[in-house]
């Protein structure tokens, strides 16, 4: 009963959140409904056994990835002008035939995904499918540092370069 | 009968529920009982007295997004070495202490190099220190005012 | 819970009712501590009005109720009574919405703070990484607070206040990860479990490393609630009152709120990571001790039965010893919020450079250290603490003398 509850829930937050940062012209409210998005995906993730990715989900992204939109918002200076520069101040994505056509296919791909995952979900869902909760920390801990340790470090010399990246791209220029 | 695990989560969501309940309930009572008598002077911005001057959400320094763009690779390095740091203890306890040591050094030097780098180059500085030559670059503009 | 309870609903509804149990048994635990922490946060505002005015050799609040204990109701009603005002240029809805997502915040902490070792409302394996994960919502509201308000002490408050809890949890994160570490494990309940009742089996004495940790860990706390001497986003000899300074009325009280409750939170976890947590010395928290104690009264023999005596014995000694934990973990989590609040009316505030300073050039690279130092001592002590080391060292001696 409860998992339903909070699959449907974390569905609804993650459907509705995506939905609304395309209709929302304002940036901010755009950041925030991703930030729900963002948080109903955590919630998923949690639905499906996998407690360390939906925190990692909610520290990174919620903490970090958000909070770094809202200040690229602030960077250009807020969401004063919410007229796009091609004068339409309706919905952003629609700005013309090609964005419309695009918005309508991927439209048409969300839907049907859906209405895939909803079909299992009310046809043959079934408790017994869903394996037992059990933690996922020490699992991605061990093969981290066993099978996967190459990737382990070769990711932080990936946070290495993008730190310096990041670096070097925001340093103001001399002229 | 598995699936009842999830139940973990349960105070968690009802924690979160009942937070933002609490918000709405509060102003919804506080909406009977409060005064409501709303004026164009009363609704501005405060800003010590005098009328506002445009709105507030101008173009903010780079800084900010510097700042966040430097944490977000040292929040991801934490969320990488959270699992690492909760099976440390099982490994020493196994005697594989010194390659999980290393694992860890490895990971933990390697982003210590780019802490470092930007320290030298002057990122972490929060207000970045005029060269001589930007000194009098500035001073001559003045002049020419 | 009762199983005879469980097959009765069960029938009586015609659908399994374990969950539902386990539904209004934890909606029940969650209002009351919801109801306990909201009290602490108002108890928190009068804390430190008294201990402030303490400092400061003045009364502080003394008119409502007994030493002025009912300041907070007071407080609370008058909030309540204020107007709602909402500047006109501000964007409503992020407005309404920045106290909902920080009282948010702070209160999904809640569930996983561990109390007593019965009184965690549920502990979750990844624990602490959760708590930083819901906690980074106050930073997000904090700005949303400041934008949405359409003033500029209030986009000035908001944006410092962003970039500094965020800055912040960093040497956080890493201080956390040094007890982790030590622990091997994410759940409160493994991190307490690790330690002692004694100060000498705390992780603050374990090793040299973990010492400075629980002070970065407690520095960068303190910059997380936005606590002086870090109350930069409403410092209010400069900014009036920072990202709240348009909220009014209960808007601003849930700010508040939400501030106080986080600065508990903070404090048990830096309490729970570092000083032993809910343990009690001697181990009088587990209950068998104190259920042997109390079979062992002549007195209590006496009254009651001995034949089904045992159990209710057995009840008795784990009740007690799971007050004594809660009062274990409250007195030391207590201790730590006076002392956040004895630093707020000792320090002078920061300037934001140096806030910036002392976050990336100090605590930063020094909580890499101690990570790294840490990790070291583990495996190369073999996670004995120092404590250990000596008492051990000094056994082998006097063996050896012999």
């Amino acid at each position: 009963m409860f998992d339903k509850l909070l699959f449907f829930s974390s569905f609804l937050l993650t459907i509705s959140g995506a939905a609304m940062v395309l209709g929302s012209k304002d940036l901010v409210r755009a950041c925030i409904a991703l930030l729900a998005c963002l948080f109903g995906v955590a919630g998923l993730y949690a639905t499906l056994n996998a407690d360390f990715l939906a925190a990692t989900q909610l520290v990174v992204y919620a903490g970090g990835v958000v909070i770094l939109m809202l200040f690229a918002i602030m960077l250009t200076g807020g969401s004063n002008n919410a007229v796009n520069r091609f004068g339409i101040n309706k919905v952003p994505s629609m700005g013309d035939g090609k964005t419309l056509a695009f918005g309508i296919l991927s439209g048409a791909v969300a839907t049907l995904t859906i209405f895939k995952i909803t079909k299992n979900v009310f046809i043959d869902y079934n408790l017994q499918e869903i394996p037992g909760y059990s933690s996922t920390v020490e699992q991605i801990g061990q093969l981290l540092v066993t099978n996967h340790v190459l990737a382990f470090e070769i990711s932080s010399i990936l946070l290495l370069g993008a730190l310096i990246g990041a670096a070097v791209i925001a340093r103001p220029r001399k002229s | 009968m598995s699936a009842d695990n999830l139940n973990v989560y349960m105070p968690v969501v009802m924690l979160m529920f009942i937070a933002v309940a609490t918000v709405v309930l509060a102003l919804l009572v506080g909406k009977l009982i409060r005064p409501h008598n709303p004026f164009d002077n009363k609704e501005q911005a405060y800003e010590c007295g005098e009328d506002p001057i445009g709105i507030a959400w101008s173009n903010f320094n780079v800084r900010f997004y510097v700042v966040s763009l430097i944490f977000i690779i040292f929040d991801v390095e934490g969320a990488l070495l959270f699992p690492v740091a909760a099976v440390f203890k099982s490994f020493i306890e196994i005697g594989e202490g010194s390659v999980i040591l290393a694992t860890f050094a490895l990971f933990i030097l390697v982003l210590a190099v780019g802490i470092v780098y930007c320290w030298r180059k002057g990122d972490l500085d929060w207000v970045k220190g005029f060269t001589s030559e930007e000194l009098q670059n500035l001073s001559k503009a003045k002049d020419a005012q | 819970m009762n199983p005879t309870f469980v097959t009765y609903l069960e029938q009586f509804l015609g659908y399994p009712a374990t969950n539902l149990m386990a539904a209004v048994f934890f909606l029940v635990a969650v209002s009351i501590l919801v109801g306990v922490m909201a009290t602490i946060g108002g108890l928190g505002t009068y804390a430190e009005r008294k201990i402030s005015a303490d400092i400061q050799a003045r009364i502080g609040p003394n008119r409502v109720g007994p030493f002025g204990l009912l300041q907070m109701l007071a407080d609370g009603v008058k909030m309540i009574l204020k107007e709602d005002i909402i500047p006109s240029k501000a964007d409503k809805l992020i407005f309404i919405l920045a106290p909902m997502m920080a009282m948010f915040g702070v209160f999904a902490t809640l569930a996983v703070l561990p109390f007593s070792s019965g009184l965690t409302l549920t502990d979750l394996n990844i624990g602490v990484f959760y708590v930083l994960g819901v906690g980074s919502f106050v930073g997000v509201a904090i700005f949303l607070g400041g934008y949405a308000s359409n003033s500029k002490w209030s986009m000035l408050g908001g944006m410092r206040g962003a970039s500094q809890i965020i800055s912040y949890e960093i040497p956080v994160t890493l201080s956390i990860l040094v007890a982790v570490t030590m622990a091997g494990g994410l759940s409160f309940s493994t991190l307490v479990e690790a330690q002692t009742g004694l100060p000498h089996g705390w992780y603050l004495f374990h090793n040299p490393f973990s010492f400075i940790a629980f002070f970065v860990l407690f520095i960068g706390a303190l910059a997380e609630t936005n606590r002086a001497p870090f109350d930069l986003p409403e410092a209010e000899s400069e900014l009036v009152s920072g990202y709240h300074t348009e909220y009014t009325g209960m808007r601003f009280g849930f700010f508040a709120l939400a501030e106080y409750v986080e600065v508990f939170v903070v404090c048990g976890i830096a309490a729970a990571l570092f000083l032993g947590g809910y343990k009690v010395p001697f181990d009088l928290g587990n209950g068998e001790v104190l259920s042997n104690a109390l079979m062992n009264i002549p007195f209590l023999k006496m009254v009651v039965p001995m034949t089904n005596g045992t159990p209710i014995f057995k009840l008795l000694g784990s009740g007690l010893g799971q007050l004594l934990q809660l009062g274990s973990f409250f007195t030391k989590t207590l201790a730590l919020y006076y002392v956040v609040i004895w630093i707020r009316w000792t320090l002078p505030r920061l300037r934001v450079d140096t806030l910036m300073t002392l976050c990336w050039k100090y605590l930063t690279p020094i909580a890499l250290f101690n990570l790294l130092g840490a990790a070291t001592w583990m495996v190369v002590f073999h996670g004995k603490s120092i404590y250990q080391i000596i008492f051990e060292s000094g056994a082998a001696q006097a063996v050896g003398g012999h």
